[in-house]
């Protein structure tokens, strides 16, 4: 009942703040677009008409086609489906293992937090990317190993913002009551302490969810993980940097979706934050 | 105060001028390696044997340094720009001397008297004479070397230097390419006794290293005491490595440098009409494979390749893939290029769906087939890879392509390990070379496995016989053989494209570009 | 000394908020003058807008307040009519405000002495040289200890004491007409606090400077101020002197106040607590009419129309339509009748039993609750530095060899200033906190260090009242649930049952069953710690902590949550401890009360006997400090020397000894004290000093 009364305002918000709603309105947007994709899209990702290669953008192909004869539309819609799902994946399993970490490490303190910190202080120090083409290097490329990854990659970040509300929260008196009463730690963390984690908890999966769009479009860029024809927008801009002079359509339409996606996201995750952090 | 700054920011004036003198001064002191500027007076065209210019060239990065193991098309550049052969083959693929001043075969074709230039000397000064040439050619036939020539230089009986500058070859069988082979990319001459042939120190080319970082870049300037009058023509030569074809593009476009080679027919289109870019194209006879190996399931089924042979659509890919450079390949690495071998009397079989698939059912295939793909990240190789994906998967066969950089996929010979895969083979001046080594049973590069009777005999009887006639029947009936039942897909020659400054002149792409002369370019112009 | 033209007068002055988009009336048609040498109180309690007065009348409010309507004076400049630059120059200068919280008023990157010098710079034109040596003076004339070293030190450095007094110095040093006070001494210690408000009575006496002190703290008014105005939800209720006001109030509201704060003396047998039933309105939610309508015992048809501001003597004016009688003793305001929904019944909470008699009250055999030889100590983090150095590793010495017991019904009262460790001794109780040495048994049996080690039997003994009711309570949870989550871990409830139980546990507390569906946030401070009491008793305890219950709420809720305390232990016969740095609360409630100085018990008394001598010599300074709700008995209160000690770093021999009026020489630095118990009241005093003596001196 209050999360609905919460919703209703959050939405007259929207009115007010047309950057955030133009972000918010983008996610959804393009969520909606990788799940109707195959309805979307008229052609195949990987359906080859020689006849129509290197056209630009017309009526039968409203993002023309490449170097393959391959519709860049219907490549761009599915390539969607392709990297939402896997970073949303990843960074929902990054969040999921970073409140668990979080939670543990902030409530129990001493020694296991100091060593959980110090590690994930040493993996943020690497540029995500890096520590990427690190771990892939090791693990191997894979769809479930660039899962990995992104997880690896965003667990310490979730786990820090998560300790933070942890240790604010831990020492408040509603806590030590429930001690009191004989909780158990398991019931302590996740009625008593987790609630309050989880407006900040909300912003940072946002967040964490557009770097982890960008992560995948850059390691498909680079070739790493993903293997042709594999529709991923990174790959894509890619593949058509060679001909980028006779077919400049092939390559600004995946960039240009991968930065609108990432931007969108982005918005839409200041304008949660911003309201959430008004209602608290 | 007011007088006072305005004195202040004189006297800043006057030390900017001051400094900008100095510095105006020390800057031709600078110039260093820059070609020295012309006096009043002088002559301003090139006088001959005076070489002069920098000609810079972008390429993969370079591995092999010993001209033993060379085998990519930069390697093969940047070792004959420091070494040199005996014999050398023109663009038009007829042979030349080079070390070798002239060659005498005997009657029976098993004696070969090579006579060898006498002023030709290495780097380090001494003379190059007979004892070199055996020494490099005994070292490259060695038996249990591993060495590619070494199955290449089988049939040489002996070699035996009979005089300071005459070296006799001595075969087991009669070879009519031998001299093709004496020019073999690895033949460059060594000195005798070289300890570490994996450095550039001491090669007797028209070019010798100033300096080189590996994956960076290579220094060259030319060797003043070059055997050949008036050559090099450039005063400096320059290789810039760069691992990724487009960088190598964009840096031509930019200015910094001057050739780029090896590029993909979208790379070349881009840059035909770059207003200072010279195009250069060339047919070869190189060629890129799509195998499945037969010595193990799937591929050890006939029916599967042959169904895989009748799904793939030839012209399809030579649209798309080459866009109209090169020639349709018809499964045979005997070329157009090979005008009096190449034969196109039997004609391909038509794409033929329906019977592609009930060659899989009958192999026991009903429901599809899964099949993984290699294939190197150069060239056209991958946008091959993807059309045939797309191509066999109407027929039920599902492929996924893995893309592997091309020092991965050559390397520890993990290219011969795969299944199916995409080799790309550089262009040859005689065929007889592909049939030795990639189609003849047990051949050290036989990818496929390929193992027929009838075509050994066909191909040994080609290689040895001195009858001209008798070898073009031959390789006809080999190139039907190989339509009706070879194993390989060759689906196109490529041309070799690539493009060049305009201020140079003298350029001549081979069909092995790496192979292309650099010592006879020269840059117009100071 | 007083003159004749005011030097603020504030005419109908009307102050409004906006929030959320709407404009709310925080003051309203508020008239008042404060002529000079007059020390004028503002008493409120939260969310009266006294705060918002204040600042108004100096125009500092912030971007979402604006004055509506009215007009302030100040010594006749019309102040609303200043530009902002011009107003900028009254303040410091003709306004002085010494605000609430000295820590954050103060620049945390400069200097004390840099700070008031460069304020004298500034305001008096001085040269650097001159206004260093005005400072100087200023820091000797509001009793700064070592003023020299203070004067170097960052705000950071000093106590909080200090830091107050060097606000006081900021204030007064550049002789303002006006000097507002904003709860000065709310947050230090009552020992402090009773010191500086003596520097501030003299100072101003000697400025003849007009004095706005707004305060919740009827005591202090009743000590400081010669005028006093009672402000209700915006509203200005009464205006009296001191001595009128406190004698006999003419305003409902402000004979509950009064009568329910408890005085020092005040036991539960003999006295009970009078509180105000109903909560302030929410400034969005006022009633029509008078404002305190729907609280007022004497509320009739005529308090549908809003009163005006009778005059009802010299200088006396009180917004009530019945002041006459009032005035004439027709109706008593403390005992009016109230129109409930069970019917008639008295605003004012009477017992549900009559006061328990003395008698009753024997200690019994089997103390619930033995504290032996209890020590807390907290190791300090050494720097680096002092590792190397091999100095002796510092410690936090909270609690110091504390012997206490607690019988079955008994309720004991600990008290102490802040920092003197008796937090720390409730939680080393529950477990929440490591002992350092000694044994505490909870009947009997010996009660386990930490709170993982005790069984549920255990945790159902022992519950906890805390201190901040509105962060007791998880936010994200409604009041029902958590009470329920009581009912079913401590008492097995079946999860079908919860409701009914919840909703008898809300009567009891006397809270709406409807409440339990209610959040957290939608509660106020005194209905949460209704609630939190709930909570505490559920399981009925053998004994129940309550940790300073009453100090972050309004006085006139107070009284009913200690009402509430009381019913409730007799009713389930469960054995209080009771903390506060509040005398006069603890002595109310508490049968034994012990004084805390630095984690050392200073004195162990029957709590009817500690307020007589003989008292040891840190009881008698804290007595002597308590400011009185009597204006007539305006007494000296005893200066303590210094600084509390860090508890790092505790003196030898007797801790208080630093600082003890009484100090007799060598043995109190040498020597612990002994324990004395007085031979007819069976008080026990830690002093050196022989308890007849002690008596003979303090009688």
């Amino acid at each position: 009942m209050r999360w609905g009364v919460g919703a209703a305002r959050s939405i007259q918000r929207l009115y007010k703040e047309p950057i955030t709603a133009a972000g918010v309105f983008i996610t959804f947007a393009f969520l909606l677009i990788a799940i109707l994709g195959p309805v979307l899209a008229p052609y195949g990702a990987n359906a080859i008409i020689a006849s129509d290669a290197r056209q630009p953008p017309s009526a039968a192909h409203w993002f023309g086609t490449d170097n393959l004869g391959r519709d860049v539309f219907s490549r761009v819609v599915l390539g969607a489906r392709e990297i939402l799902l896997l970073s949303g994946l990843g960074t929902l399993l990054a969040v999921v293992s970073g409140t668990f970490v979080g939670l543990l490490s902030g409530y129990r303190g001493g020694w296991l937090d100091e060593a959980i910190m110090r590690t994930f202080d040493s993996l943020l120090a690497m540029p995500a990317l890096l520590l990427a083409l690190l771990l892939l290097g090791t693990v191997g490329q894979s769809r479930n190993s660039i899962l990995a990854v992104i997880v690896v990659v965003y667990t310490p970040i979730v786990a820090r913002v998560v300790r933070s509300v942890v240790l604010s929260v831990k020492t408040k008196e509603f806590v030590e009551a429930a001690r009191l009463q004989g909780e158990t730690q398991a019931r302590i963390l996740f009625r008593e302490i987790l609630p309050s984690a989880l407006p900040a908890l909300a912003v940072e999966g946002a967040l964490r969810f557009s770097y982890a769009i960008f992560l995948v479009a850059s390691l498909g860029f680079l070739g790493v993980g993903v293997q042709p024809p594999s529709p991923n927008w990174g790959l894509m801009v890619k593949e058509a940097r060679s001909f980028a002079v006779q077919i400049p359509w092939a390559m600004y339409f995946p960039a240009g979706a991968i930065s609108v996606v990432v931007i969108g996201v982005n918005l839409a995750a200041d304008g949660l934050r911003r309201l959430l952090q008004g209602e608290s | 105060m007011e007088s006072f700054s305005v004195k202040s920011s004189q006297k800043r004036r006057l030390w900017t001028l001051a400094l900008l003198a100095g510095l105006a001064l020390l800057l031709p002191a600078c110039a260093g390696s820059a070609p020295e500027a012309t006096q009043p007076g002088e002559e301003v065209a090139i006088q001959a044997g005076e070489p002069s210019g920098l000609l810079r060239i972008a390429v993969q990065p370079i591995v092999n340094i010993d001209p033993a193991f060379i085998s990519s098309d930069p390697e093969v550049l940047v070792a004959s720009s420091v070494y040199d052969y005996l014999i050398d083959v023109t663009p038009q693929n007829t042979l030349e001397p080079r070390l070798a001043r002239e060659w005498k075969v005997s009657e029976d074709g098993l004696t070969y008297v090579i006579t060898l230039v006498e002023n030709a000397g290495f780097h380090d000064g001494t003379r190059l004479t007979a004892e070199d040439v055996v020494w490099t050619f005994d070292r490259l036939r060695e038996p249990g070397s591993g060495l590619p020539t070494e199955n290449l230089y089988s049939n040489v009986a002996s070699i035996e230097a009979t005089g300071e500058f005459e070296v006799t070859f001595t075969l087991t069988e009669p070879n009519p390419f031998f001299p093709y082979d004496l020019s073999d990319n690895h033949a460059l001459i060594l000195r005798a006794g070289t300890e570490d042939a994996n450095t550039f120190s001491n090669g007797s080319g028209p070019f010798r290293v100033v300096a080189y970082e590996p994956e960076s870049r290579m220094e060259l300037e030319a060797n003043p005491d070059y055997f050949q009058e008036g050559k090099p023509r450039l005063a400096n030569l320059e290789f810039i490595f760069f691992p990724d074809q487009n960088a190598q593009v964009e840096a031509l476009r930019s200015g910094q440098v001057d050739l780029v080679m090896f590029l993909s027919t979208d790379l070349y289109n881009s840059l035909k009409d770059e207003p200072d870019l010279v195009p250069l194209e060339v047919a070869t006879n190189g060629f890129d494979l799509v195998r499945l190996r037969s010595d193990r399931p799937p591929g050890d089924d006939p029916r599967v390749t042959q169904a895989l042979r009748l799904a793939t659509d030839r012209e399809a890919i030579y649209q798309l893939v080459l866009q109209g450079y090169g020639a349709i390949g018809r499964d045979s690495p005997i070329g157009p290029m090979y005008t009096q071998y190449y034969s196109d009397e039997t004609p391909l079989p038509e794409r033929d769906l329906d019977a592609a698939r009930q060659l899989l059912i009958d192999a026991g295939y009903t429901d599809g087939l899964d099949l993984v793909l290699h294939t190197p990240d150069t060239g056209n190789r991958p946008t091959l890879a993807v059309v045939l994906k797309e191509q066999w998967a109407e027929i039920g066969v599902n492929v996924e392509v893995v893309v592997e950089p091309e020092s991965v996929y050559y390397a520890d010979d993990g290219w011969l390990e795969v299944d199916l895969g995409i080799t790309g083979w550089g262009s040859r001046p005689y065929p007889q070379f592909y049939l030795d080594t990639m189609l003849v049973c047990g051949a050290i590069w036989n990818e496929s496995h390929f193992c027929d009777e009838e075509f050994d005999a066909l191909a040994e009887l080609a290689g040895r016989t001195m009858n001209e006639e008798e070898r073009v029947d031959a390789y006809r009936q080999i190139q039907a053989l190989l339509i009706e039942r070879g194993l390989v897909i060759i689906p196109y020659f490529f041309a070799q494209l690539g493009a060049i400054r305009d201020d140079f002149q003298g350029f001549a792409m081979k069909p092995f570009p790496g192979r292309s002369d650099l010592a006879v370019v020269s840059k117009a112009g100071p | 000394m007083v003159s004749n033209e005011p030097v603020l007068q504030i005419e109908n002055l009307t102050v409004a908020y906006r929030q959320d988009g709407t404009w709310l009336e925080a003051v309203r048609d508020v008239s008042m003058s404060i002529h000079a040498g007059e020390t004028y109180g503002l008493v409120g309690e939260s969310g009266s807008g006294k705060t918002t007065l204040a600042l108004a009348v100096m125009r500092y409010l912030g971007k979402n307040g604006s004055i509506r309507s009215g007009q302030v004076f100040l010594s006749g400049r019309d102040l609303l009519a200043l530009s902002l630059a011009e107003v900028r120059q009254v303040w410091g200068k003709q306004i002085a405000l010494v605000p609430q919280n000295p820590g954050s008023a103060l620049n945390p990157t400069m200097r004390i002495g840099e700070q008031l010098a460069e304020s004298l710079r500034h305001h008096l034109g001085l040269d650097p040289a001159a206004a260093r040596g005005l400072a100087n003076e200023w820091f000797d004339r509001v009793g700064m200890a070592d003023s020299e070293r203070v004067a170097d030190s960052y705000p950071h450095q000093i106590s909080g004491g200090m830091q107050q007094r060097v606000l006081i110095a900021l204030a007064l040093s550049t002789d303002p007409h006006l000097l507002i006070l904003d709860e000065p001494t709310t947050n230090l210690d009552v020992t402090t606090q009773a010191v500086i408000l003596e520097r501030v009575r003299e100072l101003i006496q000697l400025q003849n400077t007009a004095v706005l002190y707004v305060t919740h703290n009827l005591g202090v008014v009743a000590q400081v101020c010669d005028r006093v105005a009672v402000l209700y939800a915006g509203e200005l209720v009464e205006e009296a002197s001191t001595a009128d006001l406190f004698t006999q109030p003419f305003h409902p509201y402000t004979a509950g106040l009064i009568e329910s704060v408890p005085r020092l003396g005040d036991t539960k047998e003999f006295v009970r607590l009078q509180s105000i039933q109903g909560s302030i309105p929410a400034l969005g939610e006022l009633p029509s009419g008078c404002v305190f309508r729907p609280r007022c015992p004497l509320a009739v048809e005529i308090c549908e129309t809003r009163p005006p501001f009778f005059a009802t003597g010299v200088s006396r004016k009180s917004r009530c339509h019945r002041w006459e009688e009032i005035l004439s003793g027709a109706v008593d305001p403390r005992q009016g009748e109230l129109p409930g929904p069970h019917g008639p019944t008295s605003m004012l909470q009477h017992s549900a039993s009559p006061p328990r008699p003395p008698e009753d009250r024997t200690v019994e055999a089997n103390a619930n609750l033995r504290i032996a030889a209890l020590d807390v100590h907290f190791p300090v983090r050494r720097p680096l530095i002092d590792v190397i150095r091999r100095s002796p590793p510092r410690a936090v010495r909270a609690v110091n060899r504390v012997d206490l017991e607690i019988a079955p019904g008994q309720t004991l009262g600990l008290v102490g200033e802040s920092g003197s460790g008796k937090t720390t001794l409730a939680r080393a109780v529950m477990g929440l906190v490591p002992r350092t040495g000694g044994e505490i048994e909870l009947l009997s049996a010996p009660l386990p260090e930490r709170l993982s080690q005790r069984d549920l039997a255990t945790l159902r003994r022992l519950q906890m009242v805390f201190q901040n009711p509105d962060q007791a309570f998880n936010p994200h949870i409604t009041i029902g649930e958590a009470l329920g989550r009581t009912l079913i871990r401590m008492l097995g409830i079946e999860r079908s049952q919860v409701k009914t139980y919840v909703a008898g546990l809300l009567e009891a507390v006397r809270l709406n069953a409807e409440y339990a569906g209610r959040y957290p946030g939608q509660l106020s401070g005194g209905e949460l710690q209704r609630v939190a009491i709930a909570r505490a008793f559920a399981a009925s305890p053998e004994l129940v902590i309550c940790d300073e219950p009453v100090s972050s709420l309004d006085v006139s809720v107070q009284a009913a949550i200690l009402n509430l305390i009381h019913d409730l232990q007799r009713q389930h016969r469960n054995s209080l401890l009771l903390i506060s740095h509040d005398l006069a609360v603890v002595g109310y409630l508490a049968d034994v009360i012990a004084v805390v100085y630095l984690g050392h018990l200073m004195e162990v008394a029957p709590a009817s006997k500690l307020f007589e001598p003989p008292y040891h010599p840190y009881t008698e300074a804290l007595l002597s400090a308590i400011p009185d709700v009597d204006p007539t008995r305006r007494g000296k209160p005893i200066h303590l020397v210094g600084d509390i000690p860090r508890p790092t770093n505790i003196p030898t021999g007797c801790p208080f000894h630093t600082r003890c009026p009484r100090f007799l020489g060598k043995i109190c630095v040498d020597e612990t004290p002994p324990w004395q118990t007085t031979p007819r009241t069976k008080n026990r005093i830690f002093c050196h000093i022989p308890v007849s003596e002690l008596a003979a001196m303090q009688t």
